[in-house]
């Protein structure tokens, strides 16, 4: 991987987030996150604060593995059976800081089926990476929904 | 059964039986027409809240019974209630949730109204007939008649001769009090942060789901568990608020045993004894509720705090559409739209005067139990759907209640019961069949 470029490096970072959401694998998933790292769905367009305004999911990592560890409990309703994802990204654009912290964002789709429902959520999404090796670990990632602020389904499984 | 039929006052009367309810009160159109009616059209309905409207011009869109209303605030400070339509051709006004206008503008032929509703202008008015009158109410936007406040709830009711509010909320002012009281400055406000979650179920659902202190231990069973094995104090950003959050979920036995159920006339219930035992107790330690509980001090004095600060009640029900929890500053009301599709607006409130961590606290409380992603609330509206499902089909007609019917016990202000009683239902039920079947006033 070491001959990659950076657009390259990350796209094969946020690509390998998508499929492990989409093949289930959780804990792997919760593993790309820096120990501090916060995941972030606000509930309005532009929405700035996470403190004075309500977000869909506002989490640390700590909080995320709780999200997590449900995902796996066999006992969660709303999860029974099990939604099946496709998660796409395109429009990957990234920006190397003089921070040294990658900043890229994209847009997303993400469809979910269960129990002969399907439903689709698309956006935008930007990231803050660190970069570790020749890879990253997730600092900050921000999705902000096309309809964040109207009347919203449930959100099982993460985008 | 033929469906289409309008159920008669005898045969809605059938549907409610000391330990039983029939299907139809949930799956039948005919039946949601007559609740939306007798019901959501001739009780006070709680619409908006007083700081959503808080400048001349304000205004906040919701429904009252089956119409689209704006609750706005005109240039005098009065509140009026506004049904969303043109009185020119009818078309629809406002198609934002809330917004500040001096005038509301209709888009299609440009008559504008001031925000109590009454004519301001009209284009072209040379070629209006000599009988055109500005100043007649047929060409305002309808007002609802009604409109009261009690402590910043606005309630309005289609009813045209309404028994007083007061009277419909009874001991239900407590906790709107109790709420108020737990502002330093004796106001809360609504605060910007608000879902709208929509489940394919009827309204009645969210209500008894709200009064049903039996369900928690095994539908959040997934989100106790993972909370249990989690690290304490392991978050950074909100002080192991959600892990306890999702923990206290789980009841031991001498929560599960302090906790008492309270069902009052006119449906509405709470839960007492909730925190005292156990669940989500106030901590000494605690610098953020410390430096609070000085305030209040400061404000009212010790004894009034603490009379203030031990009333322990939870999910107090005020029906037919709000729930309210004033220890968290959490509001719900409940918006039903067919039979089967209902919406939550989910709230929460800052105490004017309070540290701002209670605040943020309050919203993070939101997030956590009703965010479209919670991993609470979200488990409750999966049954919710589950149960709507069952009861669309119709080949066991009736749902039961009985649970806790022979050990409820009567005091002179209502029912109490334990924790694992289906009373609350029942009360719920006994003022709907009081309200579907009264006489039109
Ligand atoms: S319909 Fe509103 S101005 Fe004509
Ligand atoms: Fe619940």
């Amino acid at each position: 991987m070491l001959d990659m470029t950076p657009q390259s490096r990350v796209e094969a970072f946020l690509f390998r987030e998508a499929r492990l959401l989409d093949t289930g694998d959780f804990a792997a998933w919760l593993e790309l996150y820096a120990p501090e790292g916060v995941y972030w769905m606000p509930s309005q367009p532009g929405q700035t604060d996470p403190l004075n305004v309500a977000s869909i999911i506002y989490e640390d990592y700590p909080i995320l593995s709780i999200r997590v560890q449900r995902l796996f409990e066999a006992r969660a309703l709303v999860l029974t059976p099990m939604p099946s994802t496709t998660h796409m990204l395109s429009n990957i654009e990234v920006e190397e800081g003089d921070d040294g912290i990658v900043r890229a964002n994209c847009t997303f789709l993400c469809i979910q089926y269960q129990s002969s429902e399907q439903k689709t959520f698309a956006g935008r999404q930007s990231f803050e990476l660190e970069p570790v090796g020749d890879s990253y670990r997730i600092l900050l990632k921000r999705v902000d929904l096309v309809n964040a602020g109207g009347t919203l389904p449930l959100i099982t499984i993460p985008f | 059964m033929d469906m289409q039929e309008i159920p008669t006052t005898d045969e809605i009367r059938d549907f409610v039986r000391p330990h039983q309810v029939h299907r139809r009160a949930y799956a039948d159109p005919e039946v949601f027409k007559l609740e939306m009616e007798r019901i959501f059209g001739r009780m006070w309905i709680y619409l908006a809240h007083e700081s959503q409207v808080k400048e001349p011009g304000a205004f906040f869109r919701t429904r009252l019974a089956q119409y689209e209303v704006l609750v706005t605030r005109h240039t005098d400070g009065e509140i009026y209630v506004l049904h969303n339509r043109c009185p020119h051709r009818g078309a629809r006004m406002c198609m934002v949730d809330k917004g500040k206008s001096q005038l509301l503008n209709c888009p299609y032929h440009a008559w504008s109204f001031r925000p109590d509703g009454t004519l301001s202008t009209v284009p072209h008015k040379q070629s209006y007939p000599e009988s055109f009158d500005m100043a007649d109410p047929i060409n305002h936007m309808q007002r609802v008649k009604h409109v009261q406040t009690y402590r910043g709830f606005i309630f309005a009711t289609l009813n045209e001769d309404p028994a007083p509010l007061l009277e419909q909320l009874g001991e239900m002012t407590d906790i709107i009090d109790n709420l108020n009281d737990r502002a330093p400055e004796g106001e809360v406000e609504l605060s910007e942060s608000s879902f709208t979650l929509e489940y394919k179920g009827n309204w009645k659902l969210h209500l008894e789901n709200a009064a049903d202190i039996f369900h928690p231990t095994f539908v959040h069973s997934s989100s106790v568990g993972a909370a249990r094995r989690a690290p304490q104090n392991a978050s950074k950003i909100d002080s192991d608020q959600t892990r306890v959050m999702l923990e206290a979920n789980g009841f031991g036995v001498q929560q599960w045993e302090g906790i008492q159920l309270k069902g009052l006339a006119n449906g509405h219930t709470y839960m007492s004894n909730f925190y005292s035992k156990g669940v989500m107790v106030d901590s000494d330690e605690d610098p953020v509720m410390a430096e609070y509980k000085q305030q209040l001090v400061a404000a009212y004095g010790k004894e009034k705090t603490i009379e203030t600060l031990s009333v322990d009640r939870f999910n107090n029900i005020i029906y037919p559409n709000m729930v309210l929890n004033a220890q968290h500053q959490q509001m719900r009301i409940t918006i039903p739209l067919s039979h089967d599709r209902t919406l939550v607006r989910v709230q929460c409130f800052r105490l004017k005067g309070a540290p701002d961590a209670m605040y943020h606290r309050a919203v993070r409380f939101l997030s956590t139990l009703a965010s479209p992603a919670s991993m609470i609330f979200s488990d409750d509206v999966e049954m919710l759907e589950r149960v709507q499902v069952g009861l669309d089909r119709d080949d066991s007609p009736w749902v039961d209640f009985s649970r806790g019917l022979d050990i409820d016990q009567t005091d002179d202000t209502g029912a109490v019961s334990g924790v694992a009683s289906e009373m609350p239902m029942r009360v719920q039920f006994k003022a709907w069949v009081e309200m579907m079947t009264r006489e039109a006033a």
